[in-house]
């Protein structure tokens, strides 16, 4: 296999854009992403592209719109780790020696998706779902076990939010540019016991793109290209194997994965993108991605580590909870956010110094399985 | 008009003299319960599986109380995980939680019940009560 590097990254401004087409935002991304690669259009030689609700062909039909056409096109979904699953698709293609330059676009109108201002529905004939089962619930059904076991309390949790809705405010690129504090997180609406609804991702619309080649000719295009070091896809394993829903073992296994084939641990992580769809998840997941021990994350947001400024500072972008999820775009982004990072290029929210960084998705949910899918990430630069 | 009784789906449950039951099967090589039950052993891949009935008590494993509609139901119900003795995680609705807070641990009791109606079906299903403290004697 050979080592990949990303050589440009692009991203649309997140929000509620219900009056923006998707090839209009798809396109608008590659083109931040051809740009900043400096690469023609006509040196492209394969793309993929993740939605979910975008519709077919989706990536013809944004590329038709950057003088782009004749190439191999992929078009993906894989739930929330789409993007990632798509970005993926594109380093295997290039690792593997298939093809040399290729290009990844995430994109997502949720705000004129079938579920705009919904739930993400399970699929009809999912037992759980049936039950009455849905996206939050999943995870209040989780958070409670935390609480339960190791004592974690809703004000940690809240501050998970806080802290990203303060990061989006930084952030050029995110929905939401508003500071909130405990109270007001703690006290706005019930949405499944204990998680009220500031302590989840909206719906956003937005569009992401990164374009990837061979490090042996990455310097060609920019002095500063970012080596992908490790990448991982997964799906859950059965409900019946899950240790604790306290945890994600889906999480726990592909983030292990990940540090094995970067040849580093959490210890090296400068700075990390974690899939908050909700507050408690991100808690979750520095536990999971080891930035420190099970039941400890309450005690890691208390001390501030994950901030801007802390030891291992935790979605910098602001999150899926202030940055927005543009469900398919989402994988894509996180991983320009560390690019911006690993260039020192992330203006405000700059991580100081950081060389090495993680993008972690998680997607979908199918009845008996612990998750749908996982995807990890590791960036050096 | 009276509307007919129907299951959410065949083979999930069943009530007889024995009270209500869910219907799991068990593998006879590796000795994992499956529910709802399956053909083969998700596990070892073998077809050596043998018909498990789950009732009694069970312990609640996790709960929450969903403050928004879904498909077929109106808001506040409450759902969750409850865990039989067999080593199975069952998942389900939660009867009478307005009568009695719930907690991680308590004893718990499956009831054959209606989830939801429809315009000529009353769809039945399993749900999860509280034991009550006289129950549990």
């Amino acid at each position: 296999m050979r080592d990949v590097a990303i050589i440009g990254v692009g991203s649309t401004v997140f929000g509620k854009l219900p009056e923006r087409l998707v090839r209009d935002m798809g396109s608008e991304a590659v083109w931040a992403a051809i740009n900043d690669a400096n690469v023609s259009p006509k040196e492209i030689e394969f793309a993929y592209c993740s939605t979910t609700f975008g519709g077919a062909v989706c990536g013809e039909r944004i590329l038709t719109e950057v003088g782009i056409s004749g190439i191999e096109v992929v078009n993906v979904e894989n739930a929330c780790a789409g993007g990632a699953t798509a970005f993926r698709g594109v380093w295997n293609a290039i690792a593997s020696g298939l093809y040399d330059i290729g290009l990844v676009v995430g994109v997502e109108s949720m705000t004129t998706s079938p579920i705009a201002r919904k739930l993400i529905p399970p699929e009809a004939g999912d037992l759980a779902g049936d039950m009455g089962n849905n996206m939050p619930a999943h995870f209040a059904l989780s958070m409670r076990r935390h609480m339960e076991i190791y004592g974690t309390t809703l004000e940690q949790f809240a501050k998970v939010s806080v802290k990203n809705h303060h990061n989006g405010c930084l952030n050029p690129y995110s929905q939401y540019k508003k500071e909130l504090s405990i109270e007001e997180i703690l006290n706005s609406r019930m949405i499944c016991d204990p998680i009220t609804l500031l302590q989840c991702c909206p719906n956003t619309d937005g569009a992401a793109a990164a374009i990837l080649c061979p490090i042996s000719i990455a310097r060609k295009y920019t002095p500063k290209p970012i080596i992908v070091a490790a990448s991982i896809l997964k799906m859950g394993d059965y409900a019946s194997r899950w240790e604790d829903m306290a945890s994600s073992d889906l999480s726990s296994r592909c983030a292990r994965e990940a540090y094995e084939m970067a040849g580093c641990g959490p210890e090296d992580i400068d700075v990390c993108e974690c899939h908050d769809a909700f507050a408690y998840s991100e808690l979750s997941h520095y536990e999971e991605l080891g930035f420190c021990g099970y039941g400890e994350g309450g005690q890691l947001i208390d001390v501030g580590a994950t901030e801007i400024t802390g030891r291992i500072p935790v979605n910098p972008s602001g999150g899926l909870l202030s940055r927005g999820h543009p469900v398919s775009a989402t994988g894509v982004e996180q991983v320009a956010e560390i690019v911006w990072h690993l260039r020192d290029e992330a203006g405000k929210r700059q991580v100081a110094g950081a060389r090495v960084g993680l993008a972690h998705t998680m997607g979908g949910e199918v009845a008996g399985l612990e998750a749908g899918a996982c995807a990890i990430h590791i960036l050096k630069r | 008009m009276k509307r007919q009784k129907t299951p959410l789906r065949e083979g999930l449950f069943t009530q007889d003299v024995g009270g209500a039951a869910l219907l799991a099967s068990r593998c006879n090589i590796c000795g994992q319960v499956f529910f709802p039950r399956r053909e083969r052993c998700l596990d070892c891949p073998n077809q050596d599986m043998e018909s498990v009935l789950l009732r009694g008590t069970c312990r609640l494993y996790t709960f929450t109380i969903v403050n928004m509609p879904t498909e077929h139901y109106d808001p506040p119900y409450a759902i969750g995980w409850v865990e039989f003795p067999e080593g199975v995680r069952v998942f389900g609705q939660i009867k009478g939680w307005e009568k009695q807070p719930l907690k991680i641990g308590m004893n718990m009791e499956l009831v054959i019940d209606t989830l939801w109606e429809e315009e000529d079906k009353e769809i039945i299903g399993y749900k999860f009560g509280p034991l009550s403290e006289d129950d549990k004697r």
